[in-house]
């Protein structure tokens, strides 16, 4: 690479200019590397809580569930459940960790009391209820699981660009600017000492025939004198 | 308990109900069925009272689903032979009583309009066991809408309340208006008109105990989900327990509700299943000890008038409770259940 670079002090100077500008960089980004995962850190510790719930939620939602199922019947259990109007919504904004966006998830109607769940009450029984309730607590924990582990996801990622980002600037575009730079000085520095020498040459050369001159000038002046006399 | 002597026909449908009641199944075909799996339940099935549809329904469902259809259609079978033996004032109690799959069938019509369900699949969660025949019954299957199945109901009990919650119905968009008034004429219709009579007074107790029980399990469920209802729009009138003022009163608190139902006369039959419920937090042991107490009350007056409603009533008690116990044991070693599991839901006496 570095021979495909004109040494010049121009393209010395810019080369300086950028491993200036890299180093910085670099810097800020090993910075903005290391926050992420401390903050990362953080989340995957909310993350692995969440995710015991949402398993612990789940095994009591499908146990309450098949209880329900096996005690009041499945066609109960789906007509209580086909009588549900009022769906769940949820609604996403966002967030900035970091420089990373990450999703904040708000969820509504998740949770119902028992006369907005559709079913009548005097002919539905307790096993019902306690399966709803179960499957709300359920479906909180999922809207939680998808906010947490969806902003783990997009850290991780964001970490390991940045990463990469460190190294190539570490390993590959420093190293190659700090070659070029070595390059152009190593070529300025040659051309110099040619400057150098030519002009000693130049100089050697023009006193030689200096010097050269003036023997030629004594001679013709001695001839001279010797045709006088 | 015939209260007009031709009319009706206790002596025959009784000892009917008795050789019916001799071939349900008993703790040790609970005990077997509790050790198979999906499939070899319904192959025991096969070979027992359930034979017919089994076969029937083999063709169109498999797995626990065969089951519960069979075990339901078995039941409507049974119940409809009832109604079919039945005259007189004798038809009259025991339908009162059936109506209650009458009113199951008209939530589950309206649920599947609501939720805009095939009919197909709606027919099969129907459960043709009460009073309402077949036609009426399939006719509500081709309703296209709520004010439909009104019309169409029109004759029977269910219309005039059902068209009154339907304002409400309009206004929330919930089906728990028309639900709750479907079921509240179920319970209302029970003692109206109840015969008088020795017998007749019994069968009113256990209506009345069915009653309370209810009122019991609803009250205690507003109260635990901290809902902002106030219990006596649930409040069913009939029952001895509570009275819909007390209970307003009363609101949603827990620990009154249980000291009432702790004071009552069923506290001593309830008085386990309380400490439960209040230790555990959970209604599942006291609703299972509401069954337990009914089907055992039941079965004490069928014991003391062995020609009345009352033995009739008990076995209608008990075909729902083999009913539900086979299907409980199905469903539960379908989701993989422990057999000690199973065994504990379930209600044998």
């Amino acid at each position: 690479m570095a021979e495909d670079v004109k040494p010049t002090r121009k393209n010395l100077m810019a080369i300086e200019d950028r491993i200036e500008l890299s180093e910085r960089g670099h810097d800020t980004l090993e910075q903005k590397r290391d926050g992420l995962i401390m903050e990362f850190m953080d989340i995957l510790d909310q993350a692995q809580d969440i995710r015991e719930d949402l398993d612990a939620n789940y095994e009591t939602a499908q146990r309450k569930i098949n209880m329900a199922r096996a005690m009041e019947g499945d066609v109960a259990v789906r007509g209580a459940a086909a009588a549900l109007k009022e769906h769940p919504e949820i609604t996403t904004q966002s967030k900035n960790i970091m420089g990373v966006v990450v999703p904040q998830i708000e969820s509504s109607r998740v949770r119902k009391s028992l006369d907005q769940r559709g079913y009548g009450l005097l002919g539905s029984s307790a096993r019902i209820d306690e399966a709803a309730d179960a499957y709300e607590e359920l479906l909180e924990s999922i809207i939680l699981a998808a906010e947490v582990e969806t902003a783990m996801k997009k850290m991780l990622t964001e970490i390991e660009t940045t990463k990469r980002r460190v190294n190539a600037l570490e390993f590959k575009l420093l190293p190659d600017l700090h070659e070029n730079k070595e390059y152009i000085e190593q070529k300025l520095e040659e051309q110099e000492r040619e400057e150098i020498f030519r002009l000693k040459k130049i100089k050697a050369k023009k006193e030689e025939e200096e010097s050269e001159a003036a023997a030629t000038e004594a001679e013709s002046e001695l001839e001279v004198v010797e045709v006088g006399d | 308990m015939s209260t007009s002597p031709g009319s009706s026909n206790p002596e025959y449908v009784t000892t009917r109900v008795r050789s019916r009641r001799s071939v349900l199944f008993n703790d040790e075909d609970y005990r077997k069925l509790i050790r198979m799996g999906p499939a070899e339940i319904a192959r025991f099935m096969e070979e027992s009272e359930y034979e017919r549809e089994i076969n029937a329904l083999g063709a169109r469902h498999s797995g626990v689903d065969l089951i519960e259809y069979a075990l339901n259609r078995n039941l409507a079978k049974h119940f409809n032979d009832l109604l079919d033996w039945a005259d007189g004032r004798l038809y009259d109690l025991i339908a009162r009583y059936l109506r209650k799959f009458d009113a199951w069938n008209v939530k589950t019509v309206l649920r599947g309009i609501y939720s805009e369900a095939d009919s197909a699949d709606v027919e099969t969660d129907l459960i043709r066991a009460g009073e309402m025949d077949d036609r009426l019954l399939d006719r509500l299957l081709d309703a296209g809408s709520i004010e439909e199945v009104i019309d169409l109901l029109d004759r029977t009990t269910f219309a005039d309340p059902l068209r009154a919650a339907l304002e409400e119905y309009e206004e929330t968009g919930v089906l728990v208006p028309l639900e709750n008034a479907v079921d509240r004429v179920f319970y209302e219709q029970l003692l109206s008109d109840l015969p008088g009579g020795e017998a007749n007074q019994t069968y009113r107790e256990f209506l009345e105990a069915e009653i309370d029980f209810r009122n019991a399990r609803n009250a205690l469920r507003l109260a635990r989900s901290g809902a902002d209802i106030d219990p006596s729009e649930y409040y069913i009138e009939g029952g001895q327990l509570f009275g819909a003022s007390q209970l307003s009163a009363i609101g949603g608190n827990v620990e009154e509700l249980v000291a009432v139902i702790r004071d009552s006369t069923y506290g001593d039959d309830l008085d386990s299943a309380l400490d439960e419920f209040e230790a555990a937090d959970s209604l599942i042991s006291f609703e299972r000890a509401l069954d337990v107490a009914l089907l055992e009350y039941s079965d004490r007056l069928g014991f003391i008038h062995p020609l009345s409603v009352a033995p009739i009533v008990s076995y209608i008690l008990a075909k729902e409770r083999e009913v539900d116990n086979i299907r409980a044991i199905a469903r539960g070693r379908e989701a993989g259940l422990s057999e000690e599991e199973i065994e504990e839901e379930l209600v044998i006496l």
